[in-house]
């Protein structure tokens, strides 16, 4: 069983489905941190390295701090690498267009935009706080405790009455 | 009295604990639930009339059980198979020829040949496709029968015994159920057997469709795969130990954790990536290296399912591009010595076409080096990777007929009624009882049924079978 950031992951489910036990990663966030952090489609959570089990808990403790991934140069056909020991020629740094303008950022990239548990919930809360205190009609729905995108009430507003508050999160 | 309190006062603490907890899944005890309400109290429902098979079971008994999977099929041992249904004391123990060198001639087409089954087999080292695997347990014994394009492919082997890899490079094609994964099986066979070195990797999907790890180095700018280059490496050693044993390598080896002088013996060679899975990337590679150099043993290499090699992978970068093939440490090396990039002193490049798997189906680059028609009709404003298309000149078509001669059939055929598969054609005999007594109409009928494709001949026409005479 491991623990990252205080989710427990069961230890004979794929990592790639074991991450969505995180509030805010749903299965496509979780295949794209997979793919960041190199782990494979059918590497279950037993088999991940510590290096692998490290680097996905210092991503996910704050995504948004995150240096840029960089670009890895890969091999051309008539490539020959240097012998152990000898200086390897560095990655070619963060590529920029013909124009000089930046790179457009890639779904890896696209990563550090994502936020999860606490700081999720508190942005809901927030979002919905702000409703409420300018005075909109969706904060009136959520603090009457009824559906707020215009469904019916007449009849099948079971779970907004359940769920909806001002004080969700 | 102070017992129940202290009961009481515990379970109380117990709930406090976890807000939620009534009567739930042992998760939630956790503090991980997803939901942040009240948990619905489940009532068993009451029905008047309608489906009342569920009535008064607990509702977690009800709910949707998984199949159970059951993995490939396996045999019984025949100790525990005692029921006179299957008649225990009517085994049969299959006698073939054995599949050597000296038996494949000419005269040897149309006849069943058992492969032999000793410690360092290729067969039992390096497993079969997926395809064989079932066959194989079904039968009494691995075996096969020999066509004449298996005397075809082994001419071409002995040919290719004097000269560089990069004049036979084949690929064997033909359409879905030929018998192109059971041709190259006979190749690797006859070449282990006849003192090549072979390395067969029978399902070279694996490399590709994102099932072992997969980590980025500098030094080559691919992708490494340890646990398979140390897969490979272990039955490549247990197969061709022998041989290596009396070859001395021409370079040294050095990788991060250890190095090896000039003039180690191969086996030691190997041994060190057997030790080090980290080193056996660069192990194999070295290895590879020192194969081709040396002009000892002719070297097959043989890769079955070569068609997913020339596809884009299902691995993904850090930036979740799809890696290319010849951006992987492993597939890297066998495009190499498939385009002739580089190439064994003495040897031959053997691949066959698999149609099973449709997520890596032949590709147009692929379709065109071998001259066959691809898949979608494909013009010149269809992209094509240059790469792709580099990594696949040369490579010659070895078509595989798509149809069995009758006398091949009639082989294949015996073969199964010899090992009392066939539940056709029954007769009552004297004593009352049901004998399978398959006859020429049932050959006949399934022969052009499945019009002579090997797969659909047995496993839809013989052993499908619904028919009882």
């Amino acid at each position: 069983m491991v623990h990252i950031l205080g989710v427990l992951l069961p230890d004979t489910q794929l990592a790639k489905f074991a991450l969505t036990h995180f509030y805010g990663i749903g299965h496509k966030t979780a295949h794209r941190l997979c793919a960041r952090v190199q782990i494979h489609e059918t590497c279950k959570v037993r088999d991940l390295t510590s290096n692998q089990i490290t680097a996905l808990t210092a991503f996910l403790s704050s995504p948004s701090t995150q240096p840029s991934l960089p670009r890895y140069t890969l091999a051309t056909s008539n490539y020959v690498p240097p012998r152990v020991g000898e200086p390897v020629p560095e990655n070619a740094a963060t590529i920029t267009s013909a124009d000089g303008a930046p790179v457009k950022e890639s779904l890896g990239d696209r990563l550090r935009n994502i936020k999860i548990e606490s700081e999720l919930r508190r942005e809901i809360r927030e979002n919905i706080a702000h409703q409420r205190m300018i005075g909109s009609y969706v904060g009136r729905r959520h603090a009457m405790g009824l559906p707020v995108r215009g469904q019916n009430t007449q009849t099948n507003a079971k779970t907004a009455k359940k769920l909806n508050r001002v004080e969700r999160y | 009295m102070s017992a129940t309190f202290v009961l009481r006062s515990s379970r109380l603490s117990a709930e406090a604990f976890t807000s939620t907890s009534r009567s739930l899944p042992s998760v939630s005890r956790l503090g991980q639930t997803r939901g942040y309400a009240q948990k619905k109290k489940v009532a068993v429902k009451q029905h008047s009339s309608g489906f009342k098979g569920n009535k008064g079971k607990d509702p977690k008994e009800k709910g949707f059980k998984k199949e159970k999977k059951h993995g490939t099929f396996l045999t019984l041992p025949a100790n525990q198979v005692t029921n006179t249904l299957f008649k225990p004391d009517n085994r049969v123990v299959l006698d073939l020829p054995t599949y050597s060198t000296e038996a494949l001639t000419s005269a040897a087409v149309g006849k069943a040949m058992a492969f032999p089954m000793s410690e360092n087999e290729a067969i039992r080292a390096y497993g079969v496709p997926k395809n064989l695997v079932v066959e194989f347990r079904v039968l009494s014994k691995p075996c096969s029968v020999v066509r004449d394009v298996t005397v075809t492919a082994i001419d071409t082997l002995d040919e290719a015994s004097s000269k560089s890899s990069r004049d036979t490079r084949l690929v064997m094609t033909g359409p879905s159920g030929c018998g192109k994964s059971f041709l190259l099986l006979q190749a690797v066979e006859y070449a282990a057997h006849n003192k090549w070195i072979v390395m067969y990797i029978p399902r070279a999907i694996k490399m590709v469709d994102s099932s072992t790890a997969y980590t980025y180095d500098s030094r080559t700018r691919t992708y490494l795969q340890p646990n398979f280059s140390y897969e490979i490496l272990r039955r490549f050693f247990s197969v061709n130990q022998s041989a290596l044993q009396h070859m001395k390598s021409r370079g040294e080896l050095v990788t991060e954790l250890q190095s090896l002088p000039e003039g180690t013996p191969l086996s030691n060679f190997v041994q060190a990536g057997l030790s080090y899975k980290e080193d056996a990337p660069a192990v194999l590679s070295a290895l590879m290296d020192e194969l081709s150099r040396q002009t000892t043993h002719p070297v097959l290499l043989a890769v079955d399912d070569i068609q997913a090699l020339y596809n884009y992978t299902a691995y993904r970068d850090p930036h979740y591009r799809a890696l290319m093939p010849q951006h992987l440490s492993i597939p890297r090396i066998v495009l190499e010595y498939a385009s002739g990039k580089r190439a064994f002193a003495r040897g031959a490049v053997f691949g066959a076409e698999s149609t099973s798997n449709t997520a890596f189906q032949m590709p147009l680059e692929l379709s065109e080096a071998l001259g066959i028609p691809p898949l979608r009709p494909a013009g010149p404003y269809v992209a094509r990777s240059k790469e792709l298309a580099e990594y696949a000149q040369g490579l010659r078509n070895f078509p595989v007929p798509a149809q069995l001669s009758v006398d091949e059939a009639a082989s294949l055929f015996e073969l199964w009624m010899k090992d009392n598969a066939l539940h056709s054609g029954e007769v009552r005999g004297t004593d009352g009882e049901l004998q399978s007594r398959p006859n020429d109409e049932l050959f006949m009928t399934k022969y052009c049924e499945a019009s002579g494709n090997p797969r659909a001949f047995v496993w839809k026409g013989l052993l499908s079978t619904m028919s009882s005479y």
